[in-house]
């Protein structure tokens, strides 16, 4: 069975401030038990009964989805459990696709109207956001307890509508403190039964690895232009000829580096994250490696395209056990101590919108 | 026999180990939680290949199984059974046959279903709806594609007027506005769904033949009477949607290559259509159909010399197409 608990941790030691408590406690990692092999039967079932059914299964599909990924990750000798009800998730998409339907409708038979109804949904996106992170956590659990967030509505008209516009107002210039602002909002106000995570990861921070991210990505495209252009120009005066052939070189260079250049941001900014995340006194530690991140991602787009779709369950397992594994929990004591927190749990119509939307709010 | 579990309350995060046990059909729960509950208010959860299973309670505690070998033997005692989909997903052979299935819906549904939902979901559509998409396009290109037509006004207003005079083939012809425009895109006629029939410069002076020409706006009528576009849009839609669920977590940008290839065909598919409403139209107006293979012949000259004439591009062969005009009955 899976006890990850039982492992020797041979993963490398957490920072040199781990908090001494009368009992040490060791570092418990988490643990990805999920196949790409099993996840395909469960994938091809879901899409063909979704498909059959024009959609009203993959309601059912979605929970079937989520119970295998929390059910194979664990820490500390638990899995994660998922609770959302496939009816209130139907429901949800059932709103969303009359919602995007007038929408367009009204986009259709008068600017005007679609005007205000574009208006309409941009004021209602922190709303469904907020009711999206509400359900999916009151859903999720660990050892019996629940998870939950206790954000305001306010906060979530700051951080998923007026932070996003200063952040495009500000030409970008401020992307980095809205998205700090908005990963402290979803992690600072979620919480573990009773117990309250906190974030402390600084804009500064944000900043540092947004430029690091920014400047590579920008640095390879510079090498590639010089390189390449260098070339084209050489065939073009010796040559004489059009040099078509370089040129399609360089688009494609210039494609997979920023296919590169991508994993690179989201392991900088996944482990910013966790590192700077902690749940009561305990911490997180994660440890994603920019080659490994961008061999998966490249291996798996090259899997999906030859395998026409068919390689997507193992891909996205693949992605999914490296992101999971690569997170450690750093206990500061017991974790038997936490208690359940008795509050009201979220709605499914933001959760079913935020997917047909296709929102982002994977962690 | 007993299966060795780990038990959570639900109120607190302590775990307790304990042994589960099922005598006359309640459940024991001994060790350092003790209780009984019968099984038919428990939860089993699914059967992963390596995911611990979870006995739940109806308070919401629940059990964790340890032991995994045990526990599957206390399942078969009790008379436990999967549901269908859990064991439809737990073989290969029913894997692989929902694939088959799969496969075999898709290539339906993009053969035979989607053109004909696309046709019904266009015909209860108000013919408005068509017009208010269409609108703005012509504008659009005026500004960037295309310029005042040059031609003799006497010239286009003898050409509309007598294709105003033939009777379309089809009963309900809808509102259409025939507009010349000077284009940088070479010879070309296109409709629009707000029922604007574009005819370029070039392709008059191309083909400068009016019967030729009545061929070319036979067919363009073709594509606004059986409202190809919104069909189209509806069509591309629905694959870029499939495509988006196939292919979604990879790239947007590889998610679109398969729509653009789908819908090549249901571009030929649709350029029959409006090719046999203009053999239709010339034959009940006793126009001669040589003049309509005609303006195939002039074109496929005319992108002999020029590679990179548009109005060949995704359309069906030429040859082809000649011989269908010349060969219909």
């Amino acid at each position: 069975m899976n006890e990850p608990s039982d492992l020797p941790s041979q993963a490398t030691p957490p920072f040199s401030t781990v908090l001494n408590t009368a009992a040490p406690v060791k570092p418990e990692a988490f643990s990805f038990s999920g196949r790409g092999g099993e996840y395909f039967r469960i994938w091809i079932v879901n899409l063909l009964l979704s498909i059959v059914t024009l959609g009203i299964y993959s309601a059912w599909a979605k929970v079937r989805r989520l119970r295998y990924f929390y059910d194979n990750t664990s820490v500390a000798g638990g899995s994660f459990d998922y609770h959302g009800n496939p009816i209130a998730i139907l429901k949800g998409r059932i709103i969303a696709v009359v919602l995007l339907a007038v929408y367009n409708f009204a986009g259709a038979a008068s600017p005007l109207l679609g005007l205000a109804a574009a208006l309409l949904l941009v004021l209602a996106g922190p709303w469904l956001l907020w009711r999206s992170l509400q359900f999916k956590l009151y859903n999720t659990s660990y050892r019996g307890i629940r998870f939950g967030f206790r954000g305001s509505l306010g906060g979530a008209a700051r951080n998923f509508l007026m932070w996003p516009m200063l952040a495009s107002i500000s030409l970008g210039l401020l992307a980095p403190l809205a998205y700090q602002r908005f990963k402290r909002y979803q992690h600072s106000e979620a919480r573990f039964g009773a117990t309250h995570f906190s974030f402390h990861g600084s804009v500064g921070a944000f900043y540092k690895t947004f430029l690091i991210g920014l400047g590579l990505w920008l640095g390879g495209i510079i090498v590639i232009f010089v390189g390449f252009g260098g070339i084209t120009l050489i065939q073009m005066v010796h040559a004489g000829t059009t040099a078509v052939f370089s040129l399609m070189l360089m688009v494609l260079a210039l494609y997979a580096w920023t296919f590169l250049a991508l994993p690179l941001w989201m392991t900088l900014l996944q482990n910013l994250v966790w590192n700077n995340t902690r749940l009561g006194e305990h911490r997180f530690q994660s440890d994603m490696r920019w080659g490994r991140t961008a061999f998966i991602v490249f291996t798996n787009v090259l899997g999906v395209v030859f395998t026409l779709g068919l390689y997507t369950p193992f891909a996205q397992i693949r992605m999914m056990r490296y992101r999971i594994e690569s997170l450690t929990l750093l206990p500061a004591s017991s974790l038997d101590d936490f208690v359940a927190s008795s509050e009201a749990h979220g709605s499914a119509t933001g959760e079913g919108l935020g997917d047909l939307l296709d929102f982002d709010l994977s962690m | 026999m007993s299966v060795l579990a780990s038990y959570y309350d639900g109120r607190t995060s302590r775990r307790h180990q304990v042994t589960l046990e099922v005598v006359a059909g309640v459940a024991q729960v001994r060790g350092e939680i003790e209780r009984d509950c019968p099984i038919g208010q428990l939860r089993v959860s699914e059967r992963f290949a390596r995911a611990a299973r979870k006995v739940s309670f109806p308070d919401g505690a629940y059990l964790e199984i340890i032991d995994g070998a045990a526990f599957r033997e206390l399942l078969q005692e009790t008379g436990h059974q999967d549901s269908l989909v859990v064991r439809l997903q737990q073989s290969w052979r029913h894997a692989l046959a929902a694939c088959a299935v799969l496969v075999a819906v898709v290539v339906l549904s993009y053969v035979y279903l989607l053109p004909l939902a696309a046709q019904g979901i266009a015909a209860t559509l108000p013919v408005a709806v068509d017009r208010q998409i269409g609108q703005g396009t012509l504008e659009f290109l005026d500004q960037h594609v295309l310029a005042p037509s040059q031609l003799d006004a006497r010239r286009t207003q003898a050409i509309t007027a007598r294709f105003r005079a033939l009777t379309a083939p089809l009963p309900d012809a809808p509102d259409y506005q025939i507009v010349f425009r000077k284009s940088r895109i070479g010879p070309n006629a296109f409709a629009l769904p707000s029922g604007q029939i574009v005819v370029t410069d070039e392709i008059v002076r191309l083909l400068d033949d009016d019967d030729a020409l009545m061929g070319v706006l036979a067919h363009e009528l073709g594509h606004v009477h059986r409202r190809h576009l919104m069909r189209r849009l509806i069509q591309s839609s629905a694959i870029a949607a499939t495509a988006t669920v196939l292919f979604g977590d990879v790239s947007a940008v590889l998610a679109n290559i398969p729509t653009v290839l789908l819908d090549l065909k249901y571009s030929r598919d649709i350029e029959r259509e409006a090719d046999d409403y203009a053999i239709a139209m010339f034959k009940a107006n006793g126009l001669p159909r040589q003049k309509l293979a005609l303006v195939f012949e002039k074109l496929e000259s005319a992108g002999k010399d020029d590679p990179a004439s548009p109005y060949l591009s995704s359309h069906p062969a030429n040859d082809e197409r000649i011989a269908h005009i010349l060969g219909a009955r």
